[in-house]
């Protein structure tokens, strides 16, 4: 499964809801995973990551039937199995591109775990961790690079 | 042909399959095939766990093929509460593990070939893995009629399944598992794998009930072991492998560094339970109390395995609200399993020492949760 990573820059008076709608250039990787980095409110110094499947991904998976992710509160080190995407295709392993703490789940999916596959970018979200290692954002894949790494792999 | 797989042997294949000898990638064709000597079902499944960890399969696929003695195997993010009879396993002794990949639920014995094609997650391919099982079974019977579906089965005569598949995918290995009936017992693989539990509410992913045949029954011909063979011979011809079933025993550690403790972690609790996705229980039950029908409604929310809410609602003047909370609250935590049950009645026995009449109705009513466990 590709991995996205998304990666805003640090905006002043952000609140969590802007997670979706990143301002900056993206950065990737090709694990199929999107990471957005948005800044807390209040903290200042944490940064959080939103973390979902990209576009390319969840055409490859197929209809997701069911999304298995962790407890919040979960610590996750990069490349660290964090729960799983069952498909009609497979159940595939979600691994997180940075390392962090589970802050949140969405919750929606537990009812209606098609919202990865209609609205990846958005509705369709994963989990939100507190990076405590935000200089892995830097090893992410640009959103170019992604792109032409997709179409190495398809080719 | 069968070669019983020497430690020198499973030495040179294994790290040869680790660490391809730089150069000789894309010239020697490779693969493996193996063949456990167990009928052990944590066993088995733990090596799929190894080769999925530690192999590398970059151009060097897997063929894997076991059986196991009566066990019943439930999809990872299954209910088995929803899928099958806990209390006949209980009582058959029939083992229950849930596995890592997805799909529904599955009945083994030793009449059913499970076999695990492992490749790089490029080269994942069910429906070519499924190709190459129907040209070996069509290799010993021509005649056969077998086809795959869109669903990854395999039908005899158009009708009748005689094949399930389910599949993991990770970073960068994949495996695809399917079983294979031969000579299943068919009655015990039926009431099984029907719930008797009434009241389920889940997001777990449900099995689709599916009308099986042994491929036995159309041929006598056709036992575990003509078509294991058959099935090796057809994976060896389209990889360009040696026709090799190579022995392994899955609790050789010397082989599969750490293999047992995957094997251990199969058996736990956490993980055949544990992992259930969160659900809930809605049903009554009625009570016979001198001479008098009770009805007793009942709503249990289970996450992780364990109760997390508990209303066990009876009439008033059988059991007092406050006993009743007492009761309700006492299960609050505990793991959805009638033996924890058995010990937290006796513990709420412990707080009423000298109540019988309590201690009997208590008795009534966890006599029935636990037929609901």
């Amino acid at each position: 499964m590709a991995l996205r990573a998304v990666r805003s820059v640090r905006a002043a008076a952000c609140s969590l809801r802007v997670a979706s709608a990143p301002a900056a250039p993206c950065l990737m990787r090709p694990w199929g995973l999107r990471a957005g980095a948005v800044p807390t409110l209040g903290t200042g110094s944490t940064l959080l990551s939103v973390l979902g499947i990209s576009n390319f991904a969840q055409e490859a998976l197929g209809d997701v039937v069911y999304c298995s992710l962790p407890e919040v509160g979960t610590k996750l080190n990069k490349q660290d199995e964090f729960g799983a995407l069952e498909s009609v295709k497979a159940a595939s392993e979600l691994n997180s591109p940075l390392s962090g703490e589970v802050t949140e789940i969405n919750e929606a999916l537990a009812e209606n775990p098609g919202l990865v596959n209609k609205s990846c970018y958005e509705d369709g979200w994963l989990i939100k961790i507190a990076l405590s290692d935000p200089s892995e954002l830097d090893e992410l894949m640009s959103k170019e690079a992604y792109e032409k790494y997709i179409k190495s792999i398809e080719g | 042909m069968l070669i019983p797989f020497s430690m020198k042997n499973c030495f040179q294949l294994l790290c040869n399959l680790k660490a391809p000898a730089a150069g000789f990638k894309n010239r020697v064709k490779s693969g493996l095939i193996l063949q456990s000597i167990s009928s052990d079902v944590y066993q088995n499944l733990a090596v799929e766990d190894w080769i999925h960890d530690h192999m590398n399969l970059e151009g060097k696929p897997v063929l894997f093929l076991w059986r196991n003695s009566p066990s019943i195997v439930i999809g990872r993010h299954q209910n088995p509460w929803q899928e099958c009879n806990l209390n006949l396993m209980r009582e058959e002794g029939i083992k229950l593990a849930r596995r890592r990949s997805g799909g529904g639920t599955v009945y083994h014995d030793m009449g059913n070939i499970n076999l695990t094609f492992f490749t790089t997650k490029k080269k994942y391919d069910r429906m070519q893995n499924l190709k190459l099982v129907v040209r070996a079974l069509n290799a010993v019977q021509p005649q056969l009629d077998v086809q795959t579906t869109k669903r990854c089965d395999l039908l005899l005569d158009g009708q009748f399944k005689i094949s399930g598949t389910a599949s993991k995918i990770g970073r960068t290995t994949a495996y695809h598992h399917c079983t294979l009936l031969c000579s299943t017992n068919r009655t015990f693989l039926s009431s099984l794998l029907k719930s008797p539990y009434q009241g389920i509410r889940s997001n777990a992913t449900a099995s689709i009930p599916s009308i099986v045949k042994n491929l036995l029954e159309k041929d006598p011909t056709l036992t575990c072991e003509v078509l294991m063979n058959a099935i090796a011979t057809e994976y060896a011809a389209y990889y360009q492998i040696d026709n090799h079933i190579n022995l392994i025993n899955p609790t050789d550690e010397t082989l599969f560094p750490g293999i047992n403790n995957k094997a251990k972690e199969l058996q736990t609790w956490e993980w055949i339970y544990g992992k259930t996705p969160k659900f809930s229980i809605n049903t009554s039950f009625n009570v016979l109390y001198e001479q008098s029908h009770l009805e007793i409604k009942i709503f249990i929310g289970i996450k992780g395995g364990r109760i997390e809410i508990c209303n066990i609602e009876a009439p008033d003047h059988w059991l007092p609200l406050e006993i009743c909370d007492k009761l309700n609250s006492s299960f609050i935590g505990s793991k959805f399993c009638p033996n924890e049950i058995t010990m937290l009645t006796n513990i709420l026995h412990r707080t009423c020492p000298e109540d019988d009449e309590l201690h009997s109705k208590w008795n009534i009513l966890c006599e029935k949760i636990k037929g609901i466990m």
